[in-house]
């Protein structure tokens, strides 16, 4: 028996107060207008009747021991399958490789990091070392059996050290005393030292000394005018 | 994963509320068959996702099962489209009183509910048969407390035509 326009949602209220889901303030609201509108009590009468009815008459269904039994049996052979499904195993495992995947990941990053210090550290103190005074040259040899001792514990390998010498270009060395590098100005010593020796040093530590002495050797002679070659002559 | 206790704890929750799951599933089939498979259907699946209920706990264990029978049930009628029942299934989903009423055939309240939608069906079911809360219909047919509370008072509406219809 719906309602007359001038209750819009008073069924669903009234349902809900039916149902005891109306809050308190609006349950007593409610009942005050139930008191003085006939229309709305015939209507709540209705719906009383309609709880009973669907109560007595709308039959509520029991398992049948059959169904029981079929869904405890479905259940357990469920439980057995997924106690081998793949999906128990293997979720916690990628877990684990992803981990290991990071782990491994950032050990290598830290490696190469500290690799990259290391190498930057060796190519400051050799730069450092070179501009020493008095410094210019670690192995004051064209000999390959003074030459190549030097060498042990600071390389991997033996460099290929030749003798000059023989093919008639001697080595040209200056102590601490010689023009080049006290007196004999600025510009030669200068060019001859920081221009390639100093550059050879920095760059590749490990083979800054076997730049220094083909500087006092072979660079003589493939360069003539170079910068060695005016050393040379000075001396 | 499963292990025999947890299967074990599923059974002492969800089978207490199997007759209504069956009840539930019975009146959204309308088929003792189709109900049977609906209700063992939705316990394998609900023991499947049994973690995830007793994760949350919002709901209670009742009308967590039910929920999975009545998702069960629509996805029930969804894989079996050709079937006659089906088709006056989705007749019935455009009005609320479903299907065209023989005129000679005495109405009674059951056959009344049988035809309504399922979404009022479901509601009267959930309310008036099963006694689940607003709050717990709403969570089951994955709708607003409010939509719940307006087509309870439609579906009753329609109930009560019905009956004057047999007098």
């Amino acid at each position: 028996m719906p309602l007359p326009s001038s209750h819009p949602s008073f069924e669903a209220q009234l349902d809900a107060y039916l149902d005891g889901e109306l809050a308190a303030t609006d349950a007593r609201e409610l009942e005050a207008h139930l008191a003085q509108c006939a229309d709305c009590t015939r209507f709540r009468d209705g719906r009383v009747a309609l709880r009973a009815a669907i109560a007595a008459e709308v039959p509520v269904f029991q398992t049948s021991d059959v169904l029981r039994q079929r869904v405890r049996t479905a259940l357990r052979t469920s439980a057995r399958k997924s106690r081998f499904n793949l999906q128990a195993w293997w979720r916690p495992l990628a877990l684990a490789a992803s981990f290991v995947i990071v782990a491994l990941g950032g050990w290598n990053l830290a490696l190469q990091r500290a690799a990259g210090a290391a190498l930057a550290d060796d190519v400051l103190s050799s730069h450092i070392r070179s501009l020493m005074p008095g410094h210019l040259t670690d192995v004051v040899s064209s000999d390959q059996h003074t030459v190549k001792p030097w060498f042990n514990g600071k390389l991997d390998y033996s460099p290929p050290v030749h003798d000059f010498a023989v093919q008639g270009f001697p080595i040209i060395w200056m102590d601490a005393r010689s023009p080049c590098s006290r007196t004999a100005g600025a510009s030669t010593s200068s060019t001859c030292s920081s221009g390639l020796g100093r550059a050879a040093r920095a760059a590749r530590p490990t083979f800054a000394t076997a730049r220094a002495i083909t500087c006092g050797t072979g660079l003589r002679r493939t360069t003539p005018t170079g910068s060695c070659r005016t050393w040379g002559a000075q001396s | 994963m499963l292990e025999s206790n947890e299967l074990a704890r599923f059974e002492a929750a969800m089978l207490p509320h199997l007759d209504a799951a069956y009840t539930l599933a019975r009146y959204l089939t309308r088929n003792d068959h189709d109900a049977e498979d609906v209700v063992q259907d939705a316990c394998v699946r609900a023991l499947k996702y049994f973690d995830t209920f007793r994760g949350e706990q919002v709901t209670s264990a009742r009308a967590w099962l039910l929920t999975i029978v009545r998702n069960t049930a629509y996805s029930w009628h969804k894989g079996h489209r050709n079937d006659e029942l089906t088709t006056e299934f989705d007749e019935t989903e455009h009005s609320p009183l479903g299907g065209a009423a023989d005129p000679e055939a005495k109405e009674t309240l059951s056959r009344a509910l049988e035809r309504l939608a399922p979404e009022f069906r479901e509601v009267i079911v959930l309310r008036e048969l099963q006694g689940l809360s607003y709050k717990e219909i709403s969570d089951v047919a994955g709708v607003p407390v409010g939509t719940v509370m307006s087509r309870l008072s439609r579906a009753r509406t329609h109930l009560q035509r019905a009956l004057r219809k047999e007098d």
